[in-house]
């Protein structure tokens, strides 16, 4: 059972939100989140940015580098998270999920889960003592589950906020985290609470996740080790990944020869994914460039239908690549198949050549799953689903609204996008919902 | 050099970043700090692994406060990333944040060097001493402060241009668009309807057209050019000329604005005579050209010149995805690599509707990629699959051929990939060239307003995630497809994004700007005019007559701080050193210098 929040108070998690009711509140901390809130906030609206994670940052804190500039996202990221965080005018809520956006008076009421962190995040300094002490080992989700973190962690070195989070899942309470806490942090008894939120409008920025369970029985051999998920790939090749190199992960292995499979989960009716992911055309070729400066010496090859290269800059990326040496097979993947040592074996029809199918044997195979919204039925939680499950977006004069009054979205939330599309829907959000607010504002004071 | 007198003693941190590995794995970072920790002046000199992460920033504005620093430098990546980011943490730790400085040791490092760690550890050393002689001299400044106009000029009345001016003007900032046709709405008013909705065109033109004029905060000046743009942030004069009948040349009038939004659009490819036999015969035709010829047939059957018409075929990339050495470059010399974006969806959506109105009339498709990338596009291609359209494929570097044959009719040749590189050559009665998107012709406020572009001639944003709205000219952003190929979906969200700098901007009565404007020393300064005759910012220096002590008359140079871009080009002409930049002042240069040799003796004597 959870007991209700009410503004002001102090509660035992240290996280008190100061009051009731907002300008705006935001659903989602990812880059869509952060820009809307921030653009909001520099208009002079209160914002409450609200992310069920531990910390802000979405999907795009745990890439790598990114097309089509190469920068480091985390040196895109990081900066944008950390002004978002000290913005005067924005307050964040982390561990918090949103479970329902209503209408009252005339305005939004959002109802908050605010789950337990087990740590009082006034006294935890971040110092990670517990996290050293903590007997139990669990597999790190910010590593995509390639390296382990303890059971009590702060979620990653660039995280915001840098406060300890207990994965009650895993804990055997043992009290090692709270005897090496040099503040007495640890609350084991903590519960989750409610809380509800008054405010003008909401902006949807719940983004993305990968259908890496789809039911694709030619996808899955018996041993599916080194079969991994392109989010995986980011974290093999981020400078401060979970190994620092790419290696693979059945047996430490360096690649000599790594696979993708383009529209491995898009494109697809029989799965439910008929439309396209947009990104992992480019995400792909990213990754192969990355590759052949990490791996000199391996092969790399896309298997592909259409190379979707669409946007600023792109179609020039792809013809680095080409020129680079990657290898761009056109042809479709029938099968991902066992072979020996834990390699993997491709049965290919090779459309370009002579039709013929081929069976192409490589050592590392990443499968480009399609993007699905990461809010499964946004209808639950008070808001509007298009027919690919996205959030809707009824209105094509007007792209940011969501189809329900003083709710606008952003980013993967309404389909999946590249990082600059979303930060551009994310300005659009913040200036339609602030153009909405400016109304109601001098709707009420003319009346 | 020793600081003078009256300055406290320099009390500087130094701080280098791994960036999580990028700047760590070639340059030795621990051993830089520790080198540059034996600077004089140098209090502390520290590693962490990301400095612009909340506790990098955290550690400068603790240890400015707990050990008194009075000056520090960061040894990162460009400037042009995070210069700012540390600037605000030294002024939240209590610090002016002009006694910062900043060091480049990652795109002039790290990645630059990436096979010679030593030599690019040595290299971070020497910059990073040069940054710290330079911030001994750094002296506390303030930003300059600009009065601000609060309303905004929209260049281009486009769906993106209006949308711009709809949401500053619900903000309650006015606007002002000026576009150069009479009516608004731009090119989706000649699309007929619209992929992914359905919706006709011009209804949605006239939809934002009517909110247009029925907000009371926007004046539409249309149709009408500008002839001149002066000013800076905050204040913009603009001039500009109502065009009469014709585009006669009318009414002058100007206008001061805070900000301008360009949203100026695209003009579809033009392709050359002769290109893929256009203009050869009018059975060769460009998308816009199809759109408004088969838009204008009933429905049912189609004719051409008297002719039924039984097959049409669509070409996609046209003026698009060139490449060099196959294609014939633009009169620019330069091939457009770039893809167009909508062309693709633009040809389903079309092969679709051609099979729908016309059942009798068979479509055929010639392309390298299908690119139905966005939200509702695919369904196009589905359908277009599912309704016969047949599909063929070439690559892009063996373009298809067209000629004529006998009867008039278009021949394509081409080497056909989805049925394994086999020639084919089809033949039809209408051949579309689905021509992609080329930035509207605004040389003359690119001069102006001294705006970038990029090799694709679209205008250029500063950064693609960090400001992908802005301009390089503070107060000027980019909307809609002025900037990039986009859909109308996206170019609303542009609007939208750049509406909501502009309003961040003008929603206070005054503008704040960096302070690195050149200063003169009056006592210095002899008059000789050499500095104006330099500066390539109209105004930013100006001679005005100041009276002598004796009564006499003097010319002086005196420096505009709105308009002066800091470029320094006057420093350098000074015969007498008169003249200074604030933030990059001589003496700094000099002790930067002094920073690279000293710093080269140190290495070289270990
Ligand atoms: C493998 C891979 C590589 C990529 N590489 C690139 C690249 O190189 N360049 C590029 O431009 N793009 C790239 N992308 C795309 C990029 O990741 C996305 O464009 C971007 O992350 C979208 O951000 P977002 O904020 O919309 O969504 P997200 O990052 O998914 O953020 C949404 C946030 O909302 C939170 N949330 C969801 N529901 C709730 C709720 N009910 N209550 C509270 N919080 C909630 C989530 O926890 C999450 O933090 C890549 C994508 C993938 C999969
Ligand atoms: C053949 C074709 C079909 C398309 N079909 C679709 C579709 O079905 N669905 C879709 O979403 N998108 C489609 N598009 C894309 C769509 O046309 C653009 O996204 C949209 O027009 C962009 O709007 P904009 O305001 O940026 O530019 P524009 O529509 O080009 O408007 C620019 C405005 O600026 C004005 N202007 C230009 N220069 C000056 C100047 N110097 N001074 C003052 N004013 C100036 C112009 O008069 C015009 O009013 C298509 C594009 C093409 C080429
Ligand atoms: S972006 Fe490329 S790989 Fe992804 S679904 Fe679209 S076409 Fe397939
Ligand atoms: S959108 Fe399609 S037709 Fe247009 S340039 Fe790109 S690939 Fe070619």
């Amino acid at each position: 059972m959870s007991t209700e929040i009410t503004a002001g108070e102090e509660t035992e998690r240290g996280e008190a939100v100061e009051r009731d009711r907002y300008d705006a509140v935001v659903i989602g901390a990812g880059i869509s989140g952060i820009q809307s809130a921030l653009d909001l906030g520099d208009q002079g609206y209160s914002v409450l940015l609200v992310e069920r994670e531990p910390s802000i940052g979405g999907r795009m804190i745990s890439l790598s580098k990114v097309f089509p500039t190469l920068d480091c996202a985390s040196c895109i990221t990081t900066p944008k998270m950390s002004a978002v965080a000290r913005h005067p005018k924005v307050t964040i809520l982390v561990n918090t999920e949103v479970e329902r956006v209503a209408d009252k008076d005339g305005e939004k009421e959002i109802e908050l889960l605010r789950k337990p962190t087990y740590v009082d995040n006034r006294a935890c300094i971040g110092c990670r003592l517990c996290e050293y002490a903590c007997p139990v080992e669990v597999p790190d989700r910010f590593e995509q589950g390639l390296a382990l973190t303890r059971a009590i962690a702060v979620p990653f070195t660039n995280a915001i906020p840098q406060k300890a989070v207990l994965d009650a899942e895993h804990c055997i309470f043992c009290g090692a985290c709270a005897r090496a806490c040099p503040t007495d942090a640890i609350r084991y008894e903590q519960e989750p609470r409610r809380q509800t939120i008054r405010a003008g409008i909401v902006v949807a920025a719940t983004g993305f996740k990968l259908n890496v369970g789809i039911n694709k029985p030619q996808y899955q051999p018996k041993n599916p080790r080194n079969v991994i998920s392109p989010l995986q790939m980011e974290r093999l090749l981020a400078p401060h990944g979970p190994y620092g190199r790419v290696l693979r992960p059945s047996d430490g292995k360096i690649p000599e020869s790594v696979a993708y499979v383009l529209c491995a989960g898009s494109r697809d009716k029989s799965i439910g994914v008929p439309y396209c992911s947009r990104v992992c055309c480019m995400y792909s070729i990213k990754q192969a460039m990355l590759l052949s400066g990490a791996l000199p010496i391996a092969d790399i090859t896309i298997y592909y239908m259409d190379i979707r290269a669409f946007g600023k800059g792109f179609e020039e990326f792809y013809q680095n690549a080409k020129a680079m040496g990657i290898q761009f097979v056109r042809g479709k993947v029938a099968r991902v198949n066992d072979g020996p040592n834990g390699d993997l074996i491709l049965r290919v029809e090779m459309t370009e050549e002579d039709g013929r199918v081929e069976e192409r044997q490589h050592d590392l195979v990443v499968l480009a799953y399609g993007i699905i919204p990461e809010l499964e039925s946004p209808e639950q939680v008070g808001l509007r689903a298009g027919s690919d499950g996205f959030l809707a977006r009824p209105d094509s004069t007007r792209p940011a609204f969501a189809g329900i009054e003083g709710v606008f979205t952003a980013g993967c939330a309404a389909g999946p996008k590249d990082i600059v599309d979303s930060i551009i829907e994310a300005g659009a959000a913040a200036s339609a919902g602030s153009a909405y607010l400016s109304q109601c504002a001098s709707k009420t004071t003319k009346s | 050099m020793e600081p003078e007198k009256d300055e406290e003693a320099p009390k500087i941190g130094v701080y280098v970043c791994r960036c999580g590995g990028n700047i760590s794995d070639v340059v030795d970072v621990e051993r830089v700090a520790k080198t540059i920790a034996e600077m004089e002046g140098v209090a502390i000199s520290k590693v962490h692994t990301f400095m612009c992460s909340d506790p990098g920033q955290s550690m400068i504005v603790e240890d400015i406060k707990k050990e008194s620093l009075n000056r520090v430098v960061v040894a990162s990546c460009s400037p042009f990333l995070h210069e700012l980011t540390f600037r605000n943490a030294v002024q939240r730790g209590g610090l002016n944040p002009y006694l910062y400085d900043h060091v480049n040791i990652r795109e002039q490092g790290s990645w630059a060097h990436k096979s010679d760690p030593e030599g690019a550890t040595a290299k971070a050393i020497r910059l990073i001493a040069a940054g710290v002689e330079k911030v001994k001299h750094a002296e506390p400044l303030e930003r300059i402060r600009l009065s601000n106009h609060q309303r905004a000029l929209v260049l281009g009345g486009g769906a993106a241009g209006m949308k711009a001016a709809l949401e500053l003007a619900r903000r309650g900032i006015p606007a002002v668009i000026i576009d150069k046709n009479a009516e608004l709405g731009g090119h989706i008013k000649e699309w007929g309807k619209l992929f992914p909705t359905d919706e006709d065109g011009q209804t949605l033109a006239a939809r934002l057209r009517s909110e247009v004029e029925a907000e009371k905060d926007i004046e539409v000046i249309a149709p009408a050019k500008v002839t001149k743009i002066s000013g800076f942030v905050g204040n913009y004069d603009v001039a500009f000329e109502r065009l009469g009948e014709g585009g006669k040349p009318g009414e002058e009038a100007k206008l001061t604005v805070g900000a301008i939004i360009v949203a100026t659009g695209f003009e579809p490819y033009r392709p050359a005579e002769g290109e893929f036999g256009y203009r050869k015969t009018p059975r060769v035709m460009t998308m816009p050209e199809f759109i408004a010829w088969a838009g204008s047939q009933p429905n049912g059957r189609l004719t051409l010149d008297g002719r039924e018409v039984r097959r049409v075929g669509f070409l996609h990339c046209v003026g698009s995805r060139q490449i060099e050495g196959v294609h014939k470059p633009q009169p620019d010399g330069r091939v457009n690599t770039y893809c167009s974006r909508v062309c693709c969806s633009t040809v389903l959506n079309q092969a679709v509707q051609v099979r729908k109105r016309f059942p009798s009339v068979s479509v055929l498709d010639f392309h390298q990629d299908i690119r139905s990338y966005g939200r509702g596009h695919e369904d196009y291609y589905i359908e277009a699959s599912n309704r016969g359209v047949a599909f063929f494929r070439y690559h892009g570097d063996e373009p298809p051929e067209v000629a004529t044959d006998a009867e008039g009719l278009v021949r394509l040749r081409m080497k056909d990939y989805l049925t394994w590189g086999e020639e084919i050559e089809a033949s039809m009665d209408v051949l579309v060239l689905a021509v992609g998107m080329t930035p509207s012709p605004i040389g003359d406020l690119i001069d102006m307003l001294k705006l970038a572009t990029g090799h694709d001639r679209f205008l250029q944003e500063v950064h693609p995630k960090l400001r992908p709205v802005e301009s390089s000219v503070n107060g000027v952003f980019l909307a809609g497809t002025a900037q990039a190929p986009m859909t109308l979906e996206e170019a609303l969200c542009s609007a939208g994004a750049a509406a909501a700098k502009a309003a961040a901007l003008l929603g206070s009565e005054y503008v704040e700007v960096d302070p690195f404007v050149a200063r003169v020393d009056e006592a210095k300064c002899t008059g000789c005019e050499r500095c104006v005759e330099e500066c390539a910012y109209s105004g930013a220096i100006v001679m005005v007559e100041k009276e002598t002590e004796g009564g006499g008359k003097v010319k002086k140079a005196e420096v505009n701080a709105g308009l002066c871009a800091g470029c320094g080009a006057c420093v350098a002409v000074c015969p007498t050193r008169a003249i200074d930049l604030r933030g990059w002042s001589l003496k700094e240069f000099d002790s930067m210098v002094d920073g690279l040799v000293s710093a080269a003796e140190r290495l070289a004597a270990k």
